[in-house]
């Protein structure tokens, strides 16, 4: 790890604080480039750094060596020594100057085209089945950390922190949002990689509406809006180590997707189903989304047909 | 001066509505925060809506960066928002300034292989 962040890399603004540390968007000045730095603070003894950071940082670090089109490059890792007890670990990424978010209220009406939709989900899609395949989850998937470069390139944003910070998170209220979460974790049942796919559904839906498709304002009503859409599940898909209980939602039916997101096509819509379904496991991995025959453009469902 | 900070941090977001806001509540447009810069010269250059309430409200898009020299107009060329650097050079942005490297914005677009940028300002 390099010593030296505060002489390479000058922090311009502040741009985004959470319960594990500050954001910055900064200038990497031997090159001219903005960059991200993400610090996390974290305790230290006389053996050094904590185990488990060495090895979230160690797999970061591994990914990289992928060049993967769809995730922002990490570029550095520093540690610097506050005191014996604590040391700042800053994490350097690659900025890009544009969110999906600014990139969906760009878009002049009606919205993004069809195709431009079906690509962007493609390279979210196989930006995921990248980080899954390495056992990495995102847990946080929001238009706000899908970057968009001025090229179309999606590259997504602040995976594989949650679990550093949650080694080392401080008790800090923060307020996050709800929009994109899955039920399982709403219900504090499980977390596994599934939980990105949902969010991702949520922000295919997003895509078409040009706004988001479950805007909670609590987990109870989070989940009540989901079930709105979706239907109440059966009994039995209900998990059983949650405190809360399904008998305090009214009995829904599932609506047609298309009620909800009607500029979506056919194959689309059940794409959508798949991903926005309540049973972690029953929902689509990414890997499979992305065989689904919602991204096979028009002449290869002809080919195999005929 | 914290409206500063706060006016840095949303124009950094592309959260045009904060932007607005702030403003309106009386941050100073060219006000430093605490790193020594002004919004424009830190926002997310992707949002040609941030820039174009920022320039609105009279935003210097000449300052440049006290390290390397890049202007707003270099960084928009850089990261190749067409629409932001058009907004930038229509609100007065010098296309001929120079960084610390003496590189344009143009020469910054070209590096980076932004033809429709490059094309943008040649024809200036």
């Amino acid at each position: 790890m390099a010593h030296a962040t505060s002489i390479q890399y000058e922090p311009v603004a502040e741009i985004g604080g959470g319960a594990y540390g500050t954001v910055y968007k900064a200038r990497d000045t031997e090159s001219g480039q903005f960059v991200a730095l993400k610090s996390v603070r974290v305790q230290t003894d006389q053996n050094g750094l904590p185990v488990s950071t060495v090895r979230e940082v160690a797999l970061l670090r591994r990914l990289e060596q992928f060049d993967h089109p769809n995730v922002v490059r990490l570029m550095d890792v520093c540690a610097t020594k506050r005191s014996d007890q604590e040391t700042k670990v800053t994490l350097v990424f690659e900025h890009v100057d544009q969110d999906l978010k600014t990139y969906l209220e760009r878009a002049p009406a009606p919205g993004l085209s069809p195709e431009r939709i079906k690509d962007l989900m493609k390279q979210l899609l196989c930006g995921l089945a990248f980080l899954h395949t390495n056992r990495v989850m995102h847990r946080d998937l929001k238009p706000e950390n899908i970057l968009v470069t001025s090229q179309g390139q999606v590259k997504l944003a602040d995976f594989g922190l949650a679990r550093i910070y949650s080694c080392h998170m401080a008790l800090t209220p923060v307020v996050v949002t709800l929009w994109y979460r899955p039920p399982e974790v709403l219900l504090q049942s499980s977390y596994a990689t599934p939980v990105d796919i949902w969010s991702t559904g949520c922000i295919f839906a997003e895509m078409f509406r040009r706004k988001p498709l479950f805007c909670g304002d609590s987990e109870v009503d989070q989940l009540g809006k989901i079930f709105d859409v979706v239907g109440l599940p059966p009994e039995e898909e209900w998990p059983t180590d949650v405190t809360l209980s399904r008998k305090n939602f009214p009995p829904l039916l599932p609506r047609p997707i298309t009620d909800v997101v009607p500029e979506i096509n056919g194959q689309g819509a059940q794409l959508l189903q798949k991903m926005l379904t309540f049973d972690p496991l029953k929902r689509i991995s990414a890997l499979n989304a992305l065989e689904h025959p919602y991204f096979q453009d028009e002449e290869t469902l002809t080919q195999t047909k005929s | 001066m914290p409206l500063e900070d706060d006016l840095t941090t949303a124009a950094a977001n592309g959260d045009t509505a904060r932007v607005e806001s702030l403003l309106q509540t009386g941050a100073q447009v060219n006000g430093l925060n605490r790193f020594g810069r002004t919004a424009v010269q830190v926002m997310m250059m992707g949002s040609s809506s941030v820039a174009q309430v920022l320039l609105k409200h009279g935003a210097d898009p000449n300052v440049a960066d006290p390290r390397t020299g890049s202007t707003p107009l270099h960084d928009a060329a850089r990261t190749g928002f067409l629409d932001t650097v058009r907004l930038l050079v229509e609100y007065t942005a010098d296309p001929e300034a120079t960084d610390n490297t003496n590189c344009r914005p143009v020469d910054v677009a070209k590096d980076n292989g932004h033809a429709d940028v490059v094309a943008f300002l040649e024809s200036l």
